[in-house]
């Protein structure tokens, strides 16, 4: 081995994840207007909907306007949203068909450091989204107590949480297509049976634990004690569920995603 | 420089998952600021060496040191010392020129202010400093590439590794590029290329290495490969009919290849008198060169 071994000055891991994180930011700012805009218009559009029509008929669930008990959940169904998009699709276009990681892979930095950065990046697009939503929100009146701006760290998390099992499932897939299947099986059924559109405690109690095992009811039934609603599992749950799912599944799917990576 | 190699590669042998044996004991070192050129049909081994330089594939067995360092532990240090041009073109095609290197220089730590320098320099040197503020879709094949070859060079490597630089490139533009490295050549540069044009490696490599099938079938410099493996001379007669219509049946090297036969000497009023009566349209008597040598050691049988 060589002398030049002490000396060469690599970046610090901080500073590669950090370079990755930047280049996805880079990436998706350099669309300010296509990437931008939409987290906007999407919870305004859904609340304008909701607004006319549906409100008229439901007045109120577990004791909130029902518009605002939607609300708090709609923070975070963005953040979920966006992750598994940025997971699924957009890794997979970056894997196969823009050989993006082919060129990053050239630089000084690993397989596992593109994952992380990549998660890192996920997870700061879930917090901007969120942030999106509350703004929103408020210009409809319905931030109601400054608590509600946990939503921004929390869709952080969720972003990470689901970026963490996108990129678990695009490890396994090799049909761009098969994302479909992910969507209409997976992530629709969260909309309905997570705590976002009705409580948990309308389910029946024999598969109310069934719940328990759904990933968005964490950080979504965090946000309803930040703002101060009911909830079935409570934050400790809650927050262990977070604690130990986000970096289990993310070393999971980075482990996986380096098979893809090197050959 | 120390005496050491810059890429010492000792019996690696590389098996994908299916079973595919991709490489198959494979030996060949590449001294600091020598150019170093890989040849051989596709499916010879050739990328998958390239990639295990830099742990982009794994190796199956075999030792690999590339600056001193072992790329399945070094990865890191190896890819910060060289700079690496895949097959691919993978630029970021959402941004321009100058915010893909940007971007690239902080995968290297480098400083706002050194990246500046250093792009205005990478730029001007591979003539792209009018395309700064262009969009990647705008810029031609050749721009892309030479972008690319920029985007290697930002750390300033002592190594650079690429893997068919010029493929698809008009002539101008591979003129340009060979010109490029040939500069870098006198400023200490060590490289590593693999290749399909036999002008290429014999213009920019010092040695070069022949690949068939995983194996390393001829190792040596370009112009002693082609004295000492083919004969000096080739008569090529294009035509059927020419062909048919001749009598010769001396010992002089002969391949058929379709429609076309080849007589190979090293005595060029050997093959003159071959081709005596037959129409000046319909044969060709020329000096052999690399590509003569790689059909020879690698067949004319398509690889695929």
């Amino acid at each position: 081995m060589s002398d030049s071994r002490v000396s060469v000055p690599v970046p610090s891991l901080v500073r590669r994840l950090g370079a990755v994180w930047w280049r996805h930011v880079r990436v998706y700012s350099s669309s300010l207007f296509s990437n931008g805009i939409p987290p906007f218009l999407e919870p305004l559009i859904f609340l304008v909907g909701i607004g006319l029509g549906l409100g008229r008929y439901i007045v109120s669930m577990d004791g909130l306007p029902y518009i605002q008990f939607l609300a708090v959940g709609l923070v975070l169904t963005s953040a979920m949203y966006t992750a598994s998009f940025e997971n699924t699709f957009a890794t997979f276009v970056r894997l196969e068909f823009d050989k993006v990681y082919d060129g990053m892979q050239a630089a000084s930095l690993t397989a596992e450091n593109l994952m992380w950065g990549e998660l890192l990046f996920t997870a700061t697009k879930g917090a901007f989204f969120a942030g999106a939503v509350l703004v929103m929100l408020s210009v409809f009146g319905l931030v109601t107590t400054p608590w509600m701006l946990v939503g921004v760290p929390l869709g952080f998390l969720t972003a990470a949480l689901f970026g963490a099992i996108a990129m678990l499932v695009t490890s396994a897939v090799t049909n761009i297509n098969h994302f479909n299947f992910y969507f209409t099986l997976f992530i629709s059924p969260l909309f309905f049976f997570s705590g976002v559109v009705f409580p948990l405690s309308q389910l029946p109690e024999n598969i109310r634990w069934v719940a328990m095992f759904l990933p968005l009811t964490h950080p979504v039934e965090l946000l309803r004690t930040a703002a101060g609603g009911h909830t079935v599992f409570g934050p400790v749950i809650n927050l262990v569920y977070l604690g130990v799912v986000i970096p289990v599944v993310g070393t999971l799917a980075v482990k996986r995603m380096r098979r893809r990576l090197i050959s | 420089m120390s005496a050491e190699p810059a890429i010492l590669v000792r019996e690696v042998t590389k098996t994908y998952a299916g079973g595919f044996q991709a490489v198959q004991g494979v030996s060949f070192e590449v001294q600091h600021g020598e150019f170093f050129g890989l040849l051989g049909p596709n499916g010879a081994g050739k990328s998958s060496l390239m990639r295990m330089l830099y742990n982009k594939s794994t190796r199956t067995s075999g030792h690999i040191e590339v600056l001193g360092f072992d790329p399945l532990r070094n990865e890191l240090e190896i890819k910060y010392l060289s700079g690496i041009v895949p097959q691919d073109d993978n630029l970021d095609v959402d941004l321009d020129v100058v915010t893909n290197l940007r971007v690239y220089a902080r995968f290297y730590g480098l400083s706002a202010k050194a990246t500046r320098a250093r792009i205005d320099e990478l730029l001007d040197f591979l003539e792209l400093g009018e395309k700064k503020k262009a969009k990647i879709r705008e810029l031609s094949g050749g721009m892309r590439r030479r972008l690319i070859i920029a985007r290697a060079l930002l750390n300033e490597p002592k190594l650079l590794i690429l893997d068919e630089p010029t493929t698809g490139l008009d002539p101008q533009v591979r003129h340009l590029i060979w010109d490029k490295l040939r500069l870098l050549k006198k400023q200490g540069l060590t490289l590593m290329l693999t290749t399909h044009y036999m002008e290429e490696a014999f213009q920019l490599c010092d040695r070069l290495a022949i690949l068939d099938r995983g194996l390393t079938v001829l190792e040596g410099r370009p112009i002693d490969l082609v004295k000492s493996h083919i004969e000096a001379y080739v008569l090529e007669i294009i035509q059927r009919e020419a062909s048919a219509a001749l009598t010769y049946t001396g010992p002089v090297r002969r391949e058929t290849i379709q429609d076309r036969v080849l007589f190979f000497s090293n005595s060029a009023a050997e093959l003159e008198a071959i081709a005596r009566g037959l129409n000046p349209g319909d044969f060709y008597l020329r000096q052999s060169n690399l590509e003569d040598v790689f059909l020879k050691t690698t067949g004319r049988s398509l690889h695929e």
